[in-house]
């Protein structure tokens, strides 16, 4: 089919068709590898062909001819394994992913028929020729190409359907044509007839000819679903009035009053169901219900009272009906709807959010100055409103990494495939969720650290087997919250990190000076070092030492930090920790001197008072205090960042808890709990330690962001080179690597 | 012999404002009643879409006779689809004033 209309219209519409299809892609892909785990799943199956029919209807309305051909192709394969002629075999699975890779690529070049390269048409023409091998059985000729689409699903009976549409009047401003549409429906099958309706078309003197009045009706046969059909319309969905009608058969008649019946059931139903009272005394009671005469003023009998009074059903059998429907009726499945927005809208919003919080806490500090009750209060309930909105804005931002993560089923299948090795890759909490922004940047360097731990960490199956392994290797995804971030982990089985390699290549590469030994920590991190790589033998897929420097810039740039554990022989454990969003945090705020400070608020255990200048700490700050029978070490924040001020009789210690345990900061006024609006640190001051960002309070005042991991990242490494406990860490600032290493 | 009205090659959504000016202009000029059967050319169109169709769908709607002629195989095609079949046969289009917004 083509299309007549111009190509700024299919520029104008094309956005949102390629990024409806990519998902539809994206969950073809998903569903592929999930279907091959569970092959007998139908439900998989059915979902998978929905997407792929959906590439192609949409595609159809756009006058794709290279997507719609070429997906029709695969369709019908899935057509196929739905009737069970063919089962999924991971020859099969290989091939349907190739062939969403050409999808892919049809779509994303949809706009571009010059970027359809020779060999993409030769790797096209080959696919589609074993996907016509698998379908044709042999008896039907093979007519690798120009298939008409009708032909999917001929093994269903086809059927005359008589679709009706009326067309609202901003049709054509909304990019569409009801002739591009009556002629997609004419790709389903045939038409049997069409008329157009056109009565309602205002004489010429008064037509607004950019408004649509056209409409048509059509006798379709067709083998094609009732979704399939009114996929066409899509688009239109909004500016149309559609009727699609199937002539019925008997059965087919009863089988659709089924699906149609509403989704509770009657009560009358529901007790006949349970034999508590026969249909025919059901009816007689409906029948005196309905002749009851018709008092305006006396609304009718209830059906569940006369049921009672007349046909003896037990009063609590009615009511548990009636329960029983109500329940139904609550849990009706309200059908998702979906609104697409800009993600610039969403940050302009989120942006403002942060200027109204902190004009919100501006007029709660002024509001308590003035000392008026009523003022406070509608103050407070103003701002637990704003809280709520920000909870719920920040919330729309949030998305589940389990989209990213399954996007690694198929890197994990290929790459390991490629290597010739064996992975059992699992997902272990996908559902917890992360700011939009961040799960687009994290993507990338994650991709990379899999591909790592597959390229490198995993053994090949022979020397898994000689090592005493399964042969299949483990790779483990994970994501969990963790006081207001995400830890995401890469864990794998394979032979960790060979520190004597590392060692020696750091030495040859001028990263260590020859001959000085670090500890084993700071080896780990040294393969993320700009210029690294031990890989024996450069494979495409990592190995040219470009890259793992990158990831920990990414990360760092996401004031995320980065961790390694390394088990020789055992495996590798990589785990990256990320702030939950970009924007707000519930903060902890408390003062040293005139200076004011915000702890995050998750990290925050409890408080308690000490003597202040009775306590000796030494030069950066540190000493220890009894807390119920354990000893706590604590940071003086005057004296780790030089505030000036005296030193009042006693002093606040603020219990947080790190990676590293419990310890606690300690602070001379506590200001309470404060939204804070993250605003980054000048590039001036990047480079400070222990402070994440800074924040605007309602008074005017900045008020400096205490990250407590870094903190106590800062305070432990005052001994310089002394090995930190549990791995080495970047991100968070340990002064002593980041004086021996000038790329930090 | 009348003049036929030759409509434009590309008859769609974007020059059918125009389209429609320079049609009512021709028919105010050329008809001489509603019976009147006027002749339409689309022997030179090339692009068409449903707002393009529309507009003929008007003419009918003013209650106007018109009949088209020598159709481009791209227009009958378009005709067709959107079950204006009956413009193809050749014979007068009938007016009617169904339409009353």
């Amino acid at each position: 089919m083509s299309m007549d209309a111009d190509e700024d219209f299919i520029a104008q519409a094309m956005p949102a068709f390629i990024s409806e299809a990519a998902e539809q892609i994206e969950s073809i892909e998903t569903l592929l590898l999930e279907l091959e785990e569970q092959p007998d799943n139908r439900e998989l199956l059915d979902s998978l062909f929905r997407c792929a029919h959906t590439v192609k209807g949409s595609a159809g309305i756009f006058g794709l001819n290279r997507v719609v051909e070429f997906t029709h192709h695969v369709e019908t394969l899935l057509d196929r394994m739905r009737d069970g002629t063919i089962a999924l075999t991971p020859d099969i699975s290989t091939l349907l992913l190739q062939c969403n890779d050409q999808i892919k690529f049809l779509v994303d070049t949809a706009a571009d028929p010059s970027a359809d390269t020779p060999e993409q048409m030769d790797l096209r023409s080959d696919l589609v020729t074993r996907l016509c091998a698998l379908t044709d059985d042999g008896a039907a000729a093979k007519t690798a190409t120009a298939q008409a689409p009708a032909t999917a699903g001929s093994e269903s009976a086809a059927r005359v359907w008589s679709i009706s549409a009326q067309f609202r009047t901003d049709t054509f401003r909304n990019g569409m044509d009801p002739l591009s549409i009556a002629r997609y429906l004419g790709t389903l099958g045939t038409v049997v007839a069409v008329h157009s309706l056109a009565e309602d078309v205002p004489p010429l003197g008064t037509l607004e000819p950019e408004s649509c009045y056209l409409g048509f009706t059509m006798e379709l046969e067709t083998a094609a679903s009732r979704d399939d059909i009114e996929g066409a319309f899509t688009f239109v969905m909004d500016d149309c009035e559609l009727d699609v009608v199937a002539p019925e058969s008997p059965s087919q008649k009863m089988a659709r009053a089924i699906e149609e019946m509403p989704e509770t059931p009657r009560l009358g139903d529901l007790l006949v169901s349970v034999g508590a009272v026969s249909q025919d005394r059901l009816q007689q009671v409906l029948d005196s219900q309905q002749h009851t005469p018709g008092m305006p003023s006396v609304p009718k009998a209830k059906l569940g009272d006369l049921l009672e009074s007349q046909a003896g059903v037990a009063p609590e059998v009615v009511a548990a009906a009636l329960g029983k429907q109500q329940k139904l009726r609550e849990s009706a499945p309200s059908e998702d709807r979906y609104i697409r927005v800009q993600a610039d809208r969403l940050d302009a919003v989120i942006n403002l959010l942060g200027e109204l919080v902190i004009a919100g806490a501006g007029a709660t500090l002024l509001a308590r100055e003035s000392r008026q009750l009523a003022l406070v209060e509608a103050n407070l309930h103003m701002n637990s409103l704003i809280e709520e909105i920000r909870n719920g804005t920040l919330g729309l931002r949030m998305v589940p990494v389990g989209e990213t993560f399954s996007r690694f089923r198929r890197v994990v299948r290929d790459t390991a495939a490629s290597l010739g090795k064996e992975v059992n890759f699992e997902i272990v909490g996908g559902d917890a969720e992360l700011d939009k922004s961040m799960v687009e940047k994290i993507a990338d360097p994650l991709m990379h650290l899999v591909r790592n731990s597959l390229d490198h960490g995993l053994e090949p199956p022979q020397e898994r087997l000689a090592a005493g392994k399964s042969a299949a290797g483990k790779l483990v995804l994970s994501a969990r919250h963790e006081t207001g971030a995400i830890l995401i982990r890469i864990e794998d089985d394979g032979r960790g990190i060979n520190r004597e390699r590392v060692l020696q290549r750091a030495w040859n590469r001028g990263l260590v000076e020859q001959g000085v030994v670090p500890s084993d920590d700071e080896i780990n991190m040294l393969i993320f070092e700009p210029g690294f790589s031990t890989a024996e033998q450069v494979t495409n897929l990592s190995g040219r030492g470009v890259g793992m420097d990158v990831v920990r810039r990414n990360i760092e740039a996401l004031r995320g930090s980065l961790r390694l554990i390394s088990t020789p022989g055992k495996g590798l454990q990589v785990d990256i920790r990320l702030p939950l969003t970009l924007a707000i945090i519930d903060g902890f705020l408390v003062g040293v001197g005139k200076s004011k400070f915000v702890l995050p608020l998750e990290s925050v255990v409890e408080v308690i008072e000490s003597g202040g200048q009775h306590i000796k700490v030494d030069n950066r700050g540190r000493h220890c205090v009894e807390l119920r029978g354990a000893v706590l070490p604590v940071v003086r924040l005057r004296t780790l960042y030089s505030v000036e001020s005296s030193l009042p009789e006693r002093v606040s210690i603020v219990v947080v808890h790190s990676t590293r345990g419990q310890y606690g900061i300690e602070v001379e006024v506590l200001l309470g709990q404060n939204q804070t609006v993250i605003k980054p640190l000048g590039r001036l001051f990047k480079t400070l330690r222990g402070i994440s960002g800074s924040s605007i309070l309602g008074s005017g005042e900045v008020a400096l962001i205490l990250d407590v991991n870094s903190l106590v990242e800062l305070t432990t490494s005052a001994d310089a080179g002394a090995a930190q406990p549990g791995g080495a860490s970047i991100g968070g600032g340990n002064l002593a690597s980041a004086a021996s290493t000038p790329n930090l | 012999m009348k003049e036929s009205y030759e409509l434009p090659s590309e008859l769609t959504i974007y020059g059918v404002l125009d389209a429609r000016t320079a049609l009512l202009a021709w028919l105010e000029e050329q008809a001489d009643g509603p019976d009147d059967v006027v002749d339409i050319s689309a022997a030179k169109v090339a692009e068409i879409d449903g707002a393009g169709l529309q507009l003929l769908a008007a003419i009918s709607s003013m209650g106007q006779a018109w009949r088209l002629c020598d159709p481009s195989e791209r227009f009958s095609d378009a005709c067709r689809a959107l079950g204006f079949g009956h413009w193809l046969k050749g014979r007068p289009v009938r007016g009617h004033t169904g339409a009353s917004k």
